[in-house]
């Protein structure tokens, strides 16, 4: 029965979502309906299984015990949504009392979705989308805001991947999905502990490590557009735990293609991406570890074509640009006593990103950034409601200019610069509330200093939790940005972020939560290019942004499969005062929709099969589309779309696992636009995506439970 | 639509939900067995083993419940369990086991000394009582696990032994 009602549900869902396009206010209250009475079944279906495993409890073994949660058995939502992170407070603490607006993604929902990338996988997250940049290159956005220079922070491992020059982030076949263990996304700000890339949010991805590979573990995944392949990557895994000693070593190399799509610029030029837009990502990790002392080194080198570059089409022919970097780090987890733990921790990365050789009127870029930091953070638990963390952060940046024709401000071609930082965090818990107060200082020998505190109220009352969350945070400008400010200089660019969540567990297996903000931003950093012949980037701090929205998700999960869908709006509210990214509605900005939808509905048919569904509804969008008589952007409003996909899983033996799905079902032919008033008409995506997924997973030994 | 609109939205639409639903509450169940365990590994003086053995529930907890079919099902040793209900800390000194209810936390400065020397072992609802004079109190740790504090000088104090295999399942305070 339930699995019928689940079938139903999902089509209703689907349906809904089409449906919602046109009566956006009729479907609502129904879906909603639909989902409050599908809780309504499951509790009564968990009440029945409580009284059938009475005599059972008792006869539970103290290793047993072991396991058992204040409110019994955990379900399979109960362990994620109580399960641990220390991603927004660097004290781990659970996902519902955790102080910031989180997401947490398992590895079993990414091996389910069939997620190509990580675009399919954080899409799905309420608030974030994707937009097209320069070059062929796809950034982040969040809560309608354009965060690809330096405004969200992603780390991998610990290790912080924007690059340091623009302080950007590549999507789309880069990172290896196939390896993640899980991500924890805060969808607000986290300077007053990253720093100044944290600014809009932290994307936190842990990949297996040695004790979750605990052998060898092979993959690859083809996919197949309508014009040209969309995919052919490979990746390995190998690791162990030997006591106290652990190695792994993972690896990924492949070949994508943005799209096959063809792009036209506002010329009427254009040329096909098949064949012209390639994704080839490089990759490996590499990790030791005895007792405390860690050891890691990351290299990530991408290699793209394009011939988009700043908007028209390259004359010159198809470009080729890399984006390589190499991170390292040394780390000593050391526990003074059982109260108070000391972690120093040497990190060393150096990145050529952007590279690629001079094209029609533009100058090459070959520069090479290394960022060499120390740092040092102490937890000292006072008891075990009170917690203090705090600690200092030194970086010195290097940045060579490889050649001939350009060079830094102060007229070499090497520069460096310096930032010391300081930070705290208390957190108190109380019986009526958690609160925690905290602040980062940072002090940088070019743009100056920078002050981020930051206060937060968390609690749960059994099914009931809430957060209310008010942080300053920055971003720091870039090397680049200091490079090439304009005549005034360039500052750091100020946010405040108010945040309320309140959440309800409606029964063991399904929760619901929701949430307001307010983001204002002081002074953005903006990048223009200036409109002279020489096509220079520019940047300088002006006018005034932000956004205001609201978040809502409910979530299903249990051993039968998973449910969820997400809600997010957000209105510019007047705040936008940067005509870069000001739409003929002054609630849009340029690139987001204001309204978005999706689904993630996976269904356990048996032990080895599983089928997964994910829906990305996207409303109606601004775009700038062409350029009228006298060479000035002509906005339209995009109609709204709909990215339909689903996967399906299959386990013949242990250890193997055979995928197979399609991406973009109803083919929409779905284009990233540019979130800013740059030049560039909207990218093409790929079109419908036939994907294949073959994984073998080789213990060396059965895990023990 | 400015920030107050989107509060109001945001309660209504969790006022929606919030009408329904029982969830993620305290399981009694769980404390339940736990207690049970501790009966298991928690050794009373000779004097006290044989006959029914008594739990008492001092205050109004919703644990009386799973207390009443624990009591219904089970035995101890081949021993009778007997749930006896105390309205007064003075009624609940002849217990081989003291539940102290959450309302009645402030209550064991006074059971302590009025258990001295007594074997009873007292059990707190209320996170922090085993600092407070209570044997051993439940604990709820960060992702929700469900652990007890012992107080083991306070046990030595009421001639009670404890198992090591129980103490490694809590959490020693002193």
């Amino acid at each position: 029965m339930r699995t019928l009602w689940l079938i139903i549900l999902c089509i209703l869902n689907i349906l809904s979502i089409f449906h919602f396009v046109q009566k956006l206010r009729l479907i609502y209250p129904l879906l909603l309906l639909l989902l409050a009475s599908y809780s309504r079944i499951h509790a009564q279906a968990d009440s029945t299984v409580v009284k059938n495993d009475t005599l059972d409890y008792y006869e539970m073994s103290l290793e047993q015990l072991l396991n058992l949660k204040s409110h019994g058995v955990p379900t399979e939502l109960e362990k994620l949504i109580n399960s641990l992170i220390s991603v927004a407070s660097k004290k781990p603490l659970n996902v519902r009392e955790s102080p910031s607006i989180v997401s947490l993604i398992t590895e079993e929902e990414i091996k389910k979705s069939g997620a190509r990338d990580l675009i399919d996988v954080l899409r799905l997250v309420p608030g974030i989308d994707f937009g097209s940049d320069v070059e062929g290159v796809v950034g982040i956005g969040m809560r309608g805001n354009w965060a690809h220079e330096g405004k969200v922070l992603v780390l991998l491992d610990g290790q912080e991947m924007n690059e340091i020059l623009f302080a950007c982030n590549m999507f789309g076949n880069h990172y290896p999905i196939e390896q993640i263990k899980k991500i924890e996304v805060i969808r607000g700000p986290g300077s007053a502990i990253y720093g100044g890339y944290a600014e809009y949010g932290v994307i936190n991805i842990i990949t297996r490590q040695a004790e979750d590979i605990n052998g060898v573990t092979v993959s690859g995944t083809y996919g197949q557009m309508e014009k040209d392949f969309g995919r052919r990557n490979v990746n390995l895994m190998m690791g162990k735990k030997i006591g106290d000693f652990s190695f792994s070593l993972s690896g990924m190399m492949g070949q994508g293609q943005r799209s096959d799509q063809t792009y036209r610029d506002f010329n009427d030029s254009s040329y096909s991406m098949a064949g012209n837009s390639a994704l080839n990502p490089k990759y490996f990790n590499a990790a030791l570890a005895y007792k405390g002392l860690s050891f890691r080194v990351i290299g990530d080198f991408l290699q793209t074509t394009m011939r988009n570059g700043y908007g028209n089409v390259i004359r010159d022919g198809t470009q080729v640009e890399s984006f390589n970097s190499v991170f390292s780090e040394l780390k000593y987890i050391y526990k003074v006593n059982s109260k108070l733990t000391i972690t120093p921790r040497i990190n060393y990365k150096t990145q050529t990103p952007w590279l690629a050789p001079a094209y029609d009127n533009r100058e090459p870029y070959n520069k090479t950034a290394t960022r060499t930091t120390g740092n040092i953070t102490a937890s000292y638990n006072v008891n075990r409601y009170v917690n203090i963390v705090f600690g200092s952060e030194l970086y010195r940046d290097v940045a060579v200019d490889h050649t001939d024709s350009s060079y830094f401000l102060n007229k070499k071609q090497t520069i460096s610069f310096y930032n010391y930082a300081f930070f705290a965090q208390g957190l108190i818990k109380t019986r009526l509330v958690n609160f925690i107060v905290g602040a980062r200082f940072d002090k940088h020998n070019a743009y100056g200093q920078a002050f981020v505190p930051r206060v937060g109220l968390t609690k749960k009352y059994n099914r009931f939790h809430f957060k209310a969350l008010y942080s300053s945070a920055f971003r720091a400008p870039a090397i680049e940005n200091i490079n090439a400010a304009d005549s005034n200089g360039i500052k750091p660019e100020l946010t405040q972020v108010m945040e309320i969540e309140l959440g309800y567990q409606l029964t063991h297996k399904s929760i619901f939560t929701v949430n307001v903000y307010d983001i204002e931003t002081k002074d953005p950093i903006i990048y223009y290019t200036s409109l002279d012949s020489s096509n220079t980037d520019l940047y300088k701090n002006f006018g005034h942004a932000g956004t205001q929205g609201i978040e809502a998700e409910y979530r299903i999960k249990d051993k039968w499969g998973h449910f969820t869908i997400n809600y997010a709006f957000y209105s510019a509210a007047n705040k936008q005062k940067v005509d870069l990214y000001k739409t003929e509605n002054s609630a849009s900005l340029l690139g987001f929709s204001n309204h978005r939808l999706n689904l993630n509905a996976g269904w356990n048919i048996t032990k080895k099969l599983s089928f997964n569904t994910t829906a990305s509804f996207y409303g109606a969008r601004w775009a700038v589309t062409s350029l009228d008589s006298a060479g000035k952007s002509v906005q339209e409003l995009l109609a709204p779309q709909i990215l339909l996909n689903c996967f399906l899983r299959y386990m013949p033996v242990k250890g193997l696992s055979i995928g197979v799905g399609v991406y973009d079902i109803l083919n929409q032919k779905f284009k990233l636009v540019q979130p800013y008033d740059g030049g560039s008409p909207p990218l093409p995506a790929q079109s419908r995506e036939l994907v294949f997924r073959l994984q073998y997973d080789l213990n060396f030994k059965k895990k023990q439970n | 639509m400015d920030l107050k609109k989107l509060v109001i939205l945001a309660l209504m639409v969790c006022g929606l939900f919030g009408g329904r639903a029982r969830a993620q509450e305290t399981n009694y169940k769980a404390y339940t067995l736990f207690i049970y365990n501790f009966m298991k590994y928690v050794e009373w003086p000779e004097a006290q083993s044989k006959g029914d053995f008594v739990i008492g529930v001092l205050g109004d907890s919703p644990i009386n419940k799973e207390l009443q079919a624990l009591v219904a099902s089970k035995k101890l040793k081949g021993r009778t369990i007997v749930l006896k209900k105390c309205n007064t800390p003075e009624e609940a000194t002849s217990c081989h086991l003291l539940y102290v209810a959450d309302s009645k936390s402030s209550a064991v400065k006074q059971l302590k000394e009025l258990t001295k020397d007594k074997p009873v072992l007292i059990v707190g609802e209320r996170e922090g009582l085993a600092k407070k004079g209570a044997s051993m109190s439940f604990v709820t740790l960060e992702d929700d696990e469900l652990k007890f504090d012992i107080n083991k000088k306070e046990i030595e104090q009421h001639q009670l032994k404890i198992a090591s295999s129980l103490v490694n399942l809590g959490i020693l305070i002193n």
